[in-house]
C-alpha cells in the first residue's frame, strides 16, 4: 500500500501562508494498492487535487475505478465531492462506502449537499460516472479494490464516526480519524481494532491544553493518539486532522511531542502533510 | 466608508503556496460605514478570519450588531457562517439577508447546521439571528446605509447589492455570466446552448443588464465577478461566471469609478492572477475607460467617501 495525504486539516479549510508546510485541504487520504487499486479515504477539499492529478490517468478518460470510504458526513470530509473530475466522466466506476446503517439514508444525506440551493449540481443524479452508494456493516469485513477492509464505529462527540482497517497481503494501515474517547482514555475495543498496524493514522486535532476546554467536540489531542499507538503496538503513528488555527509551528510542536512521549518505543511518529507519500 | 476584502476566491477554498498572496478563502466582504456595524456581504470561509477580529470589538462580549448580505446560497457563499465566532455569544444580534425563495429562509441556513454535516445546529446560535427575504430589486436601510438589489444571471439566481453611505457607494456584483449567450434560472443545465437565442430571452436578458448597469451608476467601486478567461467561458458559459471583459464593458456603461475583479477561480495562481490584472488595466485603457482596475486580494482595503 502507498498512502498519500491530499488534505490534513480538521473543520474547514484554512488557507493562508501560515499553512503552506502541512497544508490547509481538509481530510482526503489515498491508497494505491500493490496491483494498482486506488481506495480513497474522505472527500474534504483534498479531493480535489487528487481528482486533477486522476485526470492524466484511466480516469480522463472514462475507464477508472475507485473505491472511497468515508468516515462520516460533517462538512469537512465530503465538501470536496462536488469538485472531483473523475465524476463527470462518463465510463469511471466509483463505489462509495460509508455510514448511515442503509444505502438510502446515506444517499439522501449527500443527496443534501447537491440540493440546488447549494449547488449548481442539483443532485447526484447529474455525475456522468458511475457513482455507487453503499452504507457499511460495522465489524463485517469487505473487499474492495482487492485489499480487505474492517469498519468501527468510533465516538465523535455527539455522533459517531467510521475508523478503518485496511489489509493487504499482511500489511495494515488503520484510518482513526475524528475520534473523541470517553475522558480521553483510547478504550480497550479501539486498542484491539489498532492492534498491530503497521500504520495508525489517528485523530491529532488539538494540544492538550486546548482539548480541555473543548473536550465535547469529539476529537483527540496528540497525547491521546500516543496513549492509543503504544497501547494497540503500531509500527508507525500518523499525525492527522490538526486544528484550522493552528499554523506549521503549532504542528511541529505537536509533532516533537508526539516524538518524546514515545521516546524509547519502537514507534516511529509520522506527520501527515499534504503531498506527502509513505510506503507500507 | 471601509470596505475589506477577506475572501475573493469562488467555487472552493484553495490553501497553498500558489495562492498565499491573493488569498485561498471563498467569498466574503466587509462593508463599514463610518461609526456603524459591519455590513458584511456572502459568508463564504473569509468569513471566519473576520468574525474572530469582530470579537475584539463589542461583539466578544454580546453588544454586537450585524449584517450579512447574501447574494445566493451556493457553498462559497455560505460555508463560513456555521465558523462565524460572534454567532456563539449570547447578546450578539445577526441579521441575514437573501433571495426570497419559496422555502422560509431559516430552514435554509438551517440545512448546513442538520446533524449529518455540522455538530451545532442554527437553533443552538447563542446570538439572535434574524432572516430577511430580499426580492430581486429591493431597496432597504440598513443603519444610515442604503441598500439596493438587482438580479444577476447565475444557476438559481444570484443578486446583487449596492450600499451607499458617506457620500459614496459600493456595489458587489457576483456570480454572473454575462447578459448576452443565455438566461440562468433553476432549471439544471448540463451543457452550453447551441443555436439563436429566442427575442423573449433577448429582451429579458438586456433588463437583466440595464438592471444591473443602473445599480452600478456612478458606483465609487463595483467589484465585479471575473472567474473566467474568455477560453474558459467558451466551455463553461452555463456555469454563471464573467470575463474581465464584461466587467469592464459593465463598468464602463456604468460610468464606475474603479473597478476591483472578483472571485477568482480556484486554480487561478498569484502569478496568473497577476497576469488577469496587468491584461485588463490594458484593456481597459484601450477600450478609453478612465476608472482604476484592482484585482481582489484578501486584506485589501478600499476606503471611498468619508472614513
Amino acid at each position: 500500500m502507498k498512502v498519500r495525504f491530499w488534505g490534513v486539516r480538521g473543520s474547514i479549510p484554512a488557507p493562508g501562508p501560515e499553512t503552506n508546510r502541512y497544508g490547509g485541504n481538509t481530510s482526503c487520504v489515498s491508497i494505491t494498492t500493490a496491483t494498482g487499486g486506488l481506495v480513497i479515504i474522505d472527500m474534504g477539499t483534498g479531493l480535489m487535487h487528487l481528482g486533477a492529478t486522476l485526470m492524466a490517468s484511466a480516469f480522463g478518460k472514462g475507464a477508472g475505478r475507485a473505491a472511497i470510504l468515508l468516515s462520516h458526513t460533517h462538512w469537512d470530509h465530503i465538501q470536496g465531492l462536488g469538485f472531483f473530475p473523475p465524476v463527470f466522466v462518463p465510463g469511471n466506476e466509483i463505489t462509495l462506502w460509508g455510514p448511515g446503517g442503509s444505502d438510502h439514508v446515506l444517499e439522501g444525506i449527500l443527496e443534501g449537499q447537491m440540493d440546488p440551493n447549494f449547488s449548481p449540481l442539483q443532485t447526484l443524479k447529474n455525475f456522468s460516472a458511475s457513482f455507487e452508494i453503499r452504507a457499511v456493516q460495522v465489524g463485517v469485513p469487505f473487499e474492495v479494490q482487492g485489499l480487505t477492509v474492517t469498519a468501527r464505529l468510533h465516538p465523535h462527540g455527539g455522533t459517531s464516526a467510521l475508523a478503518f482497517r485496511l489489509e493487504e497481503a499482511g500489511r495494515v494501515f488503520v484510518y482513526a480519524s475524528d475520534v473523541g474517547y470517553a475522558d480521553g482514555v483510547p478504550d480497550a475495543e479501539s486498542i484491539a481494532f489498532y492492534r498491530g498496524a503497521d500504520v495508525l493514522l489517528h485523530d491529532t486535532t488539538y494540544k492538550p491544553e486546548d482539548q480541555a476546554t473543548r473536550r465535547n467536540r469529539g476529537f483527540s489531542a496528540y497525547d491521546e493518539a500516543c496513549a492509543a499507538a503504544r497501547a494497540a503496538g503500531v509500527g508507525r503513528l500518523v499525525t492527522f486532522h490538526y486544528d484550522q488555527d493552528y499554523t506549521d509551528d503549532d504542528v511541529d510542536g505537536i509533532v516533537a511531542s508526539c516524538r518524546a512521549l514515545l521516546a524509547g518505543t519502537a514507534i516511529e511518529v509520522v506527520p501527515a502533510r499534504e503531498g506527502d507519500e509513505l510506503a507500507i | 466608508m471601509v470596505i475589506r476584502f477577506w475572501g475573493v476566491r469562488g467555487s472552493i477554498p484553495v490553501p497553498g503556496r500558489a495562492t498565499n498572496r491573493y488569498g485561498g478563502n471563498t467569498s466574503c466582504v466587509e462593508v463599514r460605514p463610518k461609526g456603524e456595524p459591519p455590513i458584511i456581504i456572502d459568508a463564504g470561509t473569509g468569513i471566519r478570519k473576520l468574525g474572530k477580529l469582530l470579537l475584539e470589538e463589542s461583539f466578544g462580549d454580546g453588544r454586537g450588531k450585524a449584517s450579512i448580505l447574501i447574494s445566493h446560497t451556493h457553498w462559497d457563499h455560505v460555508q463560513g457562517l456555521p465558523f462565524f465566532s460572534p454567532l456563539y455569544r449570547a447578546g450578539n444580534e445577526v441579521h441575514v439577508f437573501a433571495r426570497e425563495r419559496d422555502v422560509h429562509l431559516e430552514a435554509v441556513f438551517s440545512q448546513q447546521h442538520d446533524a449529518p454535516y455540522f455538530p451545532v445546529p442554527l437553533s443552538a446560535m447563542h446570538a439572535t439571528m434574524q432572516f430577511h427575504g430580499v426580492s430581486e430589486g429591493a431597496s432597504f436601510d440598513i443603519g444610515r446605509a442604503k441598500v439596493t438589489s438587482a438580479r444577476l444571471n447565475h444557476p438559481s439566481v444570484a443578486i446583487a447589492y449596492r450600499v451607499d453611505a458617506d457620500g459614496a457607494s459600493v456595489v458587489y456584483c457576483s456570480d454572473t455570466a454575462p447578459f448576452s449567450d443565455m438566461i440562468l434560472a433553476h432549471e439544471f443545465v448540463e451543457r452550453p446552448p447551441s443555436g439563436i437565442l429566442p427575442l423573449a430571452l433577448l429582451e429579458e436578458l438586456a433588463e437583466m443588464r440595464a438592471g444591473v448597469v443602473a445599480l452600478a451608476k456612478n458606483a465609487d467601486l463595483l467589484i465585479y465577478d471575473t472567474q473566467f478567461t474568455p477560453e474558459e467561458y467558451k466551455k463553461q458559459p452555463h456555469w454563471g461566471h464573467s470575463r474581465p471583459d464584461d466587467a469592464i464593458e459593465i463598468a464602463m456603461a456604468a460610468g464606475a469609478k474603479r473597478l476591483c475583479l472578483y472571485h477568482h477561480a480556484p486554480m487561478r495562481s498569484d502569478d496568473a492572477n497577476d497576469a488577469i490584472l496587468a491584461g485588463t488595466r490594458a484593456a481597459a485603457q484601450a477600450a478609453g475607460a478612465r476608472f482604476e482596475v484592482m484585482s481582489a486580494y484578501e486584506g485589501l482595503e478600499v476606503t471611498v467617501g468619508d472614513a
